[in-house]
Formats: structure tokens, C-alpha cells, sequence
């Protein structure tokens, strides 16, 4: 475990002067202020204040109804329930998913789950991802680049199943996913990302 | 009334007057550094989204409790803490998360612009290593520009104890990116 | 409960007469006969369609010339064949089903050796197995041998993982290798784990909120 000299220490915790040390030293301070530099960037995010603002405005849901809404929401449940109580509990949930409790966005069916498309595309105009989830249908899903740094997303509801799937880049460049780890030979020369998307609700 | 340049104090007792609009001042005020704490802690810009907006609407619905209105920012940063640890309680962070992906290389990216990218992700791959004390200890004191007697505030923990995982932070940092090279 | 059924429809006389329809427009004039007819054989031989449909639906969309559309199919047609044949010799009871085809088919295009898939499959005596089989096939992705993958997953199993959490062991060990260790090292690391390996994160409720489901196709 290779300790860092204490005046390091003492001159990062601004208790010591980083005149005072040697080159050396003085380079191991730099290094680090630079690495916090680093990470002092902001997150690109859109401002959280209208989500916040809408979510203050919003009555109270009394006691039940957050109840309701806990045991709604899906989330991996890890304690042991006797066999017997699962099969009430599944029914609660279930039921229970029939009505959705106010929650944004679409409402998951049980064999569906989310696969989030994401690709480095700075200076494209349109990106679409095209695949054996939409028939291959290029413009059935376009990807948004909302904060324009060149990143373009689509979060998209499926059936749980492992697709095969390109990009398209302004509507006539077909591109395999960079950042997917599965590849497949596509019988046509080139070679098609997978996605294996998982149930929501396991 | 334009509140914006009140002090905290001043929007705090608005908002407990009745004032409920006057919360966004707050939100706007701080939102950037604690979405940039929990973007770093929690390795997603999706998760610390979610957890900084939880945070504040719990905020607003406890603020007569933020006994400090003065330091009201401490307060804040203590919530998200909080959060970010329950959170990584349940999941711990598998993999730098695709909001946080290296760039792939385009020929129409400048060379600034991809580097300053790959720095970054190299710092917060190297971030994630360390432990959640240390992580939240080094995001606090030397990304959040808090001093320890605030950290103290935030996270419950003693000095001594906040300036050993602030040391050992800095040593790892340090051994895990020294390791990249 | 066919999960992993998804596309893959039951191979009925009702599936394979769709094709036409749904390949006309989609895919150059002169495919659409030959592709029809290897989908009836396809069907006729109880293995999947909708692996073949959409094969040529890719071509189409890509551009790609007539002749070399129904090459692919054919060469997909092939590849149907051999996952049966495969769950055969291990031991599947004909008539087998075109969803267990579809997944030994992902796994055979993914690389995975006969004798690996079927290991994988004596260790996990009846469907479904498409997790499994991904998960092995991700390990190999990531240059583990295919053999050792097949001991960790299989070792998974034992250990009373089943489907997706199998998916969980594969990235485990992944995750192992970013962190610096060496592929003998992860699986060791990840075998010790077993069964408490780390879940995979759920969406979150922003992810959650923003999903989309595609666009409807437009009516014929």
C-alpha cells in the first residue's frame, strides 16, 4: 500500500503551503487537484425544477395510496415468502399493475423490458436503430440527441427476447453498435449487434 | 417579488410562510453541484437524476426541520448522501453505466473535445474503484469544495475519520490511476 | 412460460402463409417466390419461419441484390437445421420445439462449439435455455474459452440460478475483467460468488418514464 508523504496531505488540506515542497511533491498535488479539475465538470442534465416544482404541486397521496404505489412499483424483492403467501402476493401485484398508480411513461407488460440504444454520433442530423424487434423498418425508431453533445439515446419498450439490430445515421449509413459486446455475422458481409432485453419485472 | 438574490435563510422562511414557488429558487441554486455529486457517486446521470429530484421534493416536504436555514446546503448535500448510500446499498455499481460510456472516435470530434472525454471517463472509471466512504469523502471535499467541519454535517462522521478517508481516497485515486498508465 | 418465444411465432401453415404478405414491398420482386417456398419448407419441416422472414426483411432493408437476400435465408434455413439436429443428439424428443431451435441457432451463431452447446444443454434438461446459452455465448465474447464459460454458467446452475440471473454471472465475470484480473482470475472470483452474484441494475424510473414503445407499422 504505497502511502502518499503527509505534507501532500497536509498541503491538499490547505494546511500547508504547496510552495513549501519539492518538485516531486509539488507534481502529486497537481496530479490530484487536476483529477478533482476533472470531475468538477457539471452534468450535462436538463434543470431538475419543473420535475421537482410538479412533484411539490402534487396533493399528498395519503398513506394507502403510497402503499399502493410501493408494492406497485417493480423491484427485485429478495426476502423469502412462503410458497403459499407468494401466490397471494403475485395476485396483489398483479392486480395491483392493472391500475397503474400514477406513474409516468408506459405501463410494462410482465414478458416486456426496456432496451436503451445509445451511440456517439456527433454532427448526424438523424439516427434511427432498425432491427428484428421493428422488422427491420429503418424510421420506426429515431434516437434523440436532445442536449446536441453528439450522443443520441432512444429508451424503447420490447418484448423480452434477444434482437439483432443496426444503427442508421442520417438515413443512409448503417452502423453496428459500438458499445453493444455482442456481435453476429449478418449473412450480408457485415455484422449486427444483439440485445438481450430482460423482463422488467424480474 | 423577485427573490433571487435573497440569501437561503430568506427563500427558506417564504417557502415555510407559504410560498411554495419559491422552492424552485433553491433548486435551480444548487441543483448542478448535487446532481454532479450524485452523477459521480452513483456512476449515471439517470440514477442521480432520479435521486437528486427525490431528494428535493423530500426537502421541501421536511424543510421545517432544516434547523440551520443558513446552511441549508450542508442540509441538501446531507439528503443526497443519504440517498446515494441507500441506493448503492442495493445495487452496487457493476459497471460504469452507458451514460458514462468512452467516446467512440469520429473523425468530426475535435481532439480537444475527445480527450477532455476520455480524461473523464478514465477519472470516474478509477472513482468507481473505491469504496462508497471514500468516493462520497473525496467528491466532498475536493469536487464539492466542502470543508470538513460541513462534511461533518453532511455525512455524521467524525473529522479524524472524514480526514483518514479523504488521505486514503487521495492514495488510491492516485494507485488506480497511476495503474491506467 | 415461453419467454423467449418473442419472434419466434409457432411454425403452423397460418405463419408460413403470412410470409408473402409481409415480405411483398419489403424485398426485390424476384426473392419473394423463392423465400415463400423455403419458408414452407421450413414449416413443413416444424422448425421456425420467423427467423427466415426476418433475415430477408434485413435484406430488404439493406439493400442488399435478390440473389444474395436468398442466399442468406438459405444459408439461415441451414443453420435452423443444425440447432435441431443439435437438440436431437442431445436428447430433445422430436417434435422439438422452434423456440429451443431459435436459441441453440443464437448460439451456434455466436460461435459457441457443437460439444459446448451441448453441455449446456445436458445440464439444463428441458427449455427454456436461451439465457443460458447467451450467457455462455457473452463469456466466449469476451475471450473467455468457451469450455471454461460453460463450466461457470453450468456451475450457476447448480447453484440454483436459472434464466436471467444467468445473464448476471456472464457480466459478473466481465466485470471481473475491466477490474484488471486476468480471465482465470474472474472466473475463479465469480465461482467463489456464486449464487450471491450482484443483480443487474433495473431500470430506472427515468429510463422507465421516457421508454417508447416503435412505432406501429403503417397498414398494407
Amino acid at each position: 500500500m504505497n502511502a502518499i508523504d503527509p505534507r501532500v496531505h497536509q498541503a491538499l488540506d490547505g494546511e500547508l503551503s504547496p510552495e513549501a515542497l519539492s518538485p516531486e511533491l509539488r507534481r502529486v498535488v497537481q496530479r490530484l487537484v487536476t483529477t478533482a479539475a476533472v470531475l468538477a465538470a457539471q452534468l450535462p442534465l436538463a434543470s431538475l425544477e419543473p420535475r421537482v416544482m410538479a412533484l411539490i404541486r402534487r396533493p399528498v397521496p395519503s398513506r394507502a395510496r403510497r402503499l399502493l404505489r410501493w408494492v406497485a412499483t417493480p423491484r427485485s424483492i429478495t426476502f423469502r415468502v412462503r410458497p403459499v403467501w407468494s401466490l397471494a402476493l403475485a395476485a396483489v401485484v398483479a392486480l395491483l399493475t392493472l391500475f397503474p398508480v400514477g406513474r409516468e411513461g408506459p405501463n410494462i407488460g410482465e414478458h416486456e423490458g426496456i432496451a436503451q440504444f445509445v451511440g456517439h454520433f456527433p454532427g448526424a442530423q438523424s439516427v434511427h436503430v432498425v432491427g428484428s424487434f421493428n422488422d427491420w423498418r429503418p424510421g420506426s425508431i429515431a434516437l434523440e440527441d436532445v442536449d446536441q453533445d453528439g450522443v443520441w439515446r432512444a429508451t424503447v419498450v420490447l418484448p423480452a427476447g434477444a434482437y439483432e439490430y443496426m444503427f442508421v445515421v442520417d438515413g443512409e449509413r448503417w452502423v453496428p453498435d459500438h458499445l453493444a459486446e455482442r456481435l453476429v455475422a449478418d449473412e450480408f458481409g457485415r455484422e449486427n449487434s444483439i440485445v438481450i432485453v430482460r423482463p422488467a419485472r424480474r | 417579488m423577485d427573490v433571487t438574490g435573497a440569501s437561503d435563510a430568506e427563500v427558506v422562511a417564504r417557502v415555510l410562510g407559504g410560498d411554495r414557488e419559491a422552492f424552485g429558487l433553491v433548486v435551480r441554486r444548487y441543483e448542478a453541484g448535487l446532481l454532479r455529486f450524485a452523477g459521480r457517486m452513483l456512476g449515471s446521470r439517470d440514477a442521480a437524476a432520479d435521486a437528486v429530484a427525490e431528494s428535493f421534493v423530500r426537502a421541501y416536504r421536511h424543510l421545517a426541520s432544516c434547523r440551520e436555514p443558513a446552511r441549508l446546503r450542508t442540509w441538501l448535500y446531507r439528503i443526497v448522501a443519504n440517498r446515494c448510500k441507500s441506493h448503492l446499498a442495493r445495487r452496487p455499481i457493476a459497471d460504469v453505466s452507458l451514460d458514462e460510456a468512452p467516446p467512440v472516435a469520429d473523425p468530426t470530434d475535435t481532439e480537444v473535445e475527445l480527450e477532455r472525454a476520455e480524461q473523464l471517463a478514465l477519472v470516474q472509471r478509477a472513482l468507481v474503484r473505491l469504496s462508497p466512504e471514500k468516493r462520497e469523502a473525496f467528491l466532498l471535499k475536493h469536487v464539492e469544495g466542502l470543508s470538513y467541519e460541513e462534511m461533518a454535517s453532511v455525512t455524521g462522521e467524525r473529522i479524524p475519520t472524514l480526514k483518514m478517508r479523504v488521505h486514503r481516497a487521495r492514495e488510491a485515486l492516485l494507485r488506480v490511476l497511476e495503474g491506467y498508465e | 412460460m415461453k419467454l423467449w418465444l418473442g419472434l419466434a411465432l409457432c411454425a403452423g401453415p397460418l405463419a408460413a402463409q403470412s410470409a408473402r404478405a409481409r415480405l411483398e414491398g419489403r424485398v426485390p420482386g424476384a426473392a419473394v417466390p423463392v423465400i415463400d417456398s423455403l419458408v414452407q419448407r421450413a414449416s413443413g419441416e416444424g422448425l421456425p419461419t420467423e427467423p427466415l422472414i426476418q433475415k430477408a426483411l434485413e435484406g430488404g432493408a439493406k439493400q442488399i441484390t435478390a440473389p444474395r437476400i436468398v442466399a442468406a435465408v438459405e444459408v439461415s434455413l441451414g443453420q435452423l437445421r443444425d440447432a435441431r439436429d443439435l437438440l436431437v443428439h442431445a436428447g430433445d424428443e422430436p417434435p422439438v420445439t422452434p423456440g429451443e431451435v431459435t436459441t441453440v441457432a443464437w448460439a451456434l451463431r455466436r460461435g459457441l462449439p457443437d460439444p459446448v452447446v451441448e453441455r449446456v444443454l445436458a445440464a439444463l434438461p428441458r427449455p427454456p435455455r436461451a439465457s443460458a446459452m447467451h450467457a455462455v455465448a457473452d463469456l466466449a465474447a469476451h475471450h473467455f474459452d468457451p469450455d471454461s464459460a460453460a463450466d461457470l454458467i453450468i456451475a450457476a446452475i447448480g447453484q440454483g440460478l436459472v434464466r436471467e440471473r444467468l445473464l448476471d454471472v456472464s457480466a459478473a465475470a466481465a466485470h471481473e475483467l475491466q477490474r484488471g484480473h486476468t480471465h482465470a482470475e474472474a472466473l475463479a472470483l465469480v465461482r467463489q460468488e456464486l449464487p450471491n452474484v450482484a443483480a443487474s441494475p433495473k431500470p430506472t424510473r427515468s429510463a422507465v418514464a421516457r421508454a417508447r414503445r416503435p412505432a406501429a407499422p403503417p397498414p398494407p
